[in-house]
């Protein structure tokens, strides 16, 4: 009889906690696909902790767990190292570096990998869970609220024309030169932006030398396409005679190309250097009429 | 900076040093080979009318690049030569530099338009100061140019590399100009080794790169502070009757935020580098077999760049992918038949981040030279790129096809004075792109592109002109646009005074087309002019004018809206 009183009194005494601490839970439903990135970010997570315990501190622990739609558990955090937080009356407001810090934070089996190899979480839909517990025994202050969230990579367009090493045919790349990349992926629901560059490699320059020193002969952003036509309007002039060691005031028609992807003004910062794909040479090749003169010359 | 000027000091001390060897030496002459120069281009950019801004400025106004490149021969044994290639006006507009207009000495020395690189040789021993490009290998380091010293040793088969400096100094991060800002980034590299040219090549590579958290103020907000280590190993062999082999592997540890906090849950590396909490370590693989012959190759090549794999030395390098392909080129019937050809897929997202995407890459060049007046070249390229997307969060699917043919006949017959060469020129390129995101039916935008070009060159056997004159037709049939350029285009080159002087010009002419608008006119004319002043120094021009006049596509008071651009280069040149 008097175990039943004591689980009776238990049981209101602990609704009574709950009903004095609430939590309410923000998370963005599509946050950085790096996690250290959160910490950083206050928008992904905000937990909203209303307590009512006029005057009373609650010290309290923030379980998280991060779980796969169908309950798989991703994370949970290692309530042994958590910090204890003090509660003051009212409201309390948290971001991720509170509610997240990933060096507390215990990953099960392929999640551990795929977070030590890529910083990442594999490509899916997720839980972000969150439940206030009691610091000393860690039983439940709060029920778990749970959000949805999307994680996916972005993959940045990949070159595809002209190839790399590619050698034009110099009076077709007088008129129009096609370039061709993929799509960022996943494509977003806004609008992208491809700024298409282009950069004259010059005498004694190394191609990635070019294109982190000079101005680009062509810097245009095509929005949503993975087709650029460009008219050169460049005074093509080659000598069979020639080659990329000769200092001359000849352009050598060697040129290097990238794609800095921009997504709803900003530049994408995830993966490769400041949101650039990597980048491609190209060459504009000798005139048939070069070649001749070349072999007439070497006759002679 | 004082650091700087400590090292520019010591360059000119071991410069002194040298000269004062030489003179004791006295031996033997001094021989010097390589060339210097200044070159000045001026650019310039009309646009007609008042506030049309359709076409945008694309060099600096005004430019002066210098280059000193002596190799100064001492003895059989001792070389010294010299790359100083620099220019007066920063234009960087990619990179740690982009934007800035202004830099301080330090900045100026390491910015990568500029090269100051010294590499005294003795023997075996090779010391390398200054600015250096070294590429250790594949997946290590290769694509950056570092300022500092250090050495690469020969001995016998055993090979000692090491290399330490900065990449670029701390740039300030600016709203107003526009300076994206960087940290100032640190670089050590050794490689150990042994090799056998064209025998055999082992080689372990180290390569770290670190930012200086304390490097800027304010603090750069778009991309926080960075540091990577990498390891590779490298295996080459080549075996007889030309079969190679060569392979890299390579692991990288890599934070991509050194402000975070330490975690321990994360494998260190110490005392190369301190995991934290945006610290990943990922590996990198390539591998190429084949065999090379004169009149055949064959080759198997394949690539995996893990998602976590990054390294300061590639900063470029797209990770998580794996791609192999399939190479050949072999002559034919009496080596008048030449076929290079390819094949290779691509996949994208080896580890399952993101979404899976694939492509596939197929090039064949086929040429003939059926006799000594009639040639015929085919090619085909194809790429495919193929993903799925998550219906449940509105991805669509994506399919892209690029296919495109060519065909190219060559004739030429030769009179007494003169050969005569015709040569057409047509391809066409088709690209498909298709969006599906079901239940909605596929959408599909095509870009169509017939090109043709027909050349002729004559040839005058007892002149010294050459002229060569073709046109050309574009064609472009989009989704919702057709494009078309026609191109009338000529060219000439002759020697004159005493053929102390060489000109070289062409003139084209261009009328484009854009859906029923009037048409724009397009006209180019460039010209060269390299004259010899003596027997050492050429005085060397090149002039390019491009006017352009839009027909009535831009609308309103833009109709008619034109631009005149000019570049003119002129400089002198002196070959040692």
């Amino acid at each position: 009889m008097k175990s039943f009183i004591l689980t009776i009194t238990l049981f209101f005494c602990s609704q009574l906690l709950f009903a004095q601490v609430t939590i309410n839970l923000i998370v963005s439903n599509r946050p950085p696909v790096n996690l250290s990135e959160w910490v950083a970010k206050k928008e992904v997570v905000t937990l909203i902790i209303n307590n009512i315990a006029q005057g009373v501190q609650r010290r309290v622990k923030i379980k998280t767990t991060v779980k796969t739609t169908d309950g798989t558990e991703v994370s949970v955090t290692d309530l042994n190292l958590a910090p204890v937080i003090t509660l003051p009356d009212g409201n309390t407001v948290l971001n991720a570096s509170t509610v997240y810090p990933l060096e507390i934070q215990k990953f099960n089996g392929t999640y551990q990998r795929s977070l030590q190899r890529a910083g990442k979480l594999p490509a899916d839909n997720y839980q972000f869970c969150v439940q206030l517990v009691n610091s000393v025994d860690f039983a439940p202050v709060t029920n778990e609220v749970c959000k949805i969230f999307f994680v996916a990579a972005l993959q940045l367009p990949i070159l595809m024309m002209p190839q790399n090493g590619q050698q034009l045919d110099i009076q077709k790349a007088k008129t129009a030169i096609t370039f061709r990349w993929t799509p960022l992926m996943p494509r977003p629901q806004g609008p992208v932006g491809y700024r298409l560059q282009v950069f004259e490699v010059l005498a004694g320059q190394q191609p990635v030398q070019a294109l982190r020193s000079n101005q680009p002969v062509l810097d245009k952003i095509v929005n949503n396409q993975t087709q650029f036509i460009w008219q050169p309007q460049l005074g093509f002039i080659t000598d069979a005679s020639q080659d990329s060691a000769t200092v001359s005031t000849l352009p050598l028609n060697r040129f290097i190309w990238t794609i800095q992807t921009i997504e709803n003004n900003s530049v994408i910062t995830e993966g490769s250097n400041e949101g650039r794909s990597e980048p491609l040479q190209f060459s504009v090749g000798k005139t048939l009429a070069e070649e001749l003169r070349k072999k007439k010359n070497t006759k002679d | 900076m004082p650091k700087l000027k400590a090292k520019i000091i010591l360059v000119v001390l071991a410069m002194i040093c040298i000269v004062i060897q030489l003179q004791a030496q006295k031996k033997k002459p001094i021989s010097i080979t390589g060339n210097a120069g200044i070159t000045y281009e001026g650019y310039g950019l009309n646009r007609n009318p008042t506030g049309f801004t359709g076409y945008q400025q694309r060099r600096p106004w005004n430019q002066v690049r210098f280059n000193f490149m002596p190799t100064i021969k001492f003895s059989k044994n001792f070389s010294l030569p010299m790359n100083f290639n620099f220019a007066a006006i920063p234009t960087n507009f990619a990179g740690p530099y982009a934007g800035l207009k202004k830099p301080t000495f330090g900045q100026f020395l390491t910015n990568p338009m500029n090269n100051f690189g010294l590499n005294p040789t003795y023997k075996w021993a090779e010391f390398q100061l200054g600015t250096q490009y070294l590429k250790y290998s594949d997946l290590s380091t290769g694509d950056i140019g570092i300022f500092g010293a250090g050495f690469s040793l020969k001995p016998g088969d055993y090979r000692f590399k090491f290399f330490t400096g900065v990449s670029q100094q701390g740039v300030n991060y600016s709203l107003a100009p526009a300076i994206p800002g960087a940290y100032k980034r640190t670089h050590y590299m050794f490689s150990i080794g042994k090799e056998r040219e064209k025998d055999y090549l082992v080689a372990f590579n180290f390569s770290k790169g670190k930012d200086i958290v304390n490097s800027l103020s304010p603090v750069y907000p778009a991309a926080p502070p960075q540091e990577g280590f990498t390891l590779s190993a490298q295996v080459e062999k080549t075996l007889k009757k030309g079969w190679y082999i060569k392979t890299e592997g390579a692991n990288s540890i890599y934070t991509r935020n050194e402000n975070d906090a330490v975690n321990p849950a994360i494998k260190s590396f110490k005392p190369f580098i301190e995991a934290k909490n945006s610290t990943v370590t990922d590996y990198a693989a390539q591998a190429q077999f084949g065999k090379k012959s004169k009149n055949f190759d064959i080759g198997l090549g394949g690539k995996y760049i893990g998602a976590g794999f990054q390294t300061t030395g590639y900063p470029y390098l797209q990770p998580d992918r794996f791609e192999y392909t399939v190479n050949t080129r072999f002559n034919a019937w009496k080596n008048k038949t030449n076929v290079v050809a390819s094949l290779g897929q691509r996949v994208n997202n080896v580890s399952n981040v993101s979404l899976k995407a694939k492509q596939f890459i197929g090039n064949l060049n086929w040429f003939t030279q059926f006799n000594d007046a009639f040639s015929l070249n085919v090619s085909f390229n194809n790429f495919g790129f193929n993903t799925n997307g998550f219906t449940a969060t509105l991805i669509p699917s994506i399919k892209n096809v690029s296919t495109d043919i060519g065909v190219n006949p060559t004739y030429t017959w030769t009179t007494k004075t003169m050969s005569n060469t015709i040569s057409l020129s047509y391809s066409y390129s088709k690209y498909n792109e298709t969006y599906t995101l079901f239940p909605a039916p596929p959408v599909t935008q095509s870009n169509n592109t017939h090109t043709a070009l027909l050349s002729y060159i004559p040839v005058y056997l007892t002149k010294d002109i050459s002229p060569d004159f073709s046109v050309l037709y574009f064609r472009n049939d989009a989704t919702g646009a057709k494009i078309s350029f026609t191109t009338l285009s000529a060219g000439l080159s002759l020697p004159a005074l005493k053929k102390k002087l060489k000109l070289r010009g062409q003139l084209s002419y261009t009328l484009g087309k854009l859906n029923s608008f009037t048409p724009d006119n397009n006209f180019i004319a460039s010209a060269n002019a390299d004259y010899k002043l003596n027997k050492k120094l050429t005085w060397t021009n090149y002039l390019t004018t491009n006017y352009y006049k839009y027909g009535n596509q831009l609308g309103g008071t833009f109709n008619g809206a034109n631009y005149l651009e000019s570049t003119v280069r002129t400089g002198l040149q002196y070959k040692f």
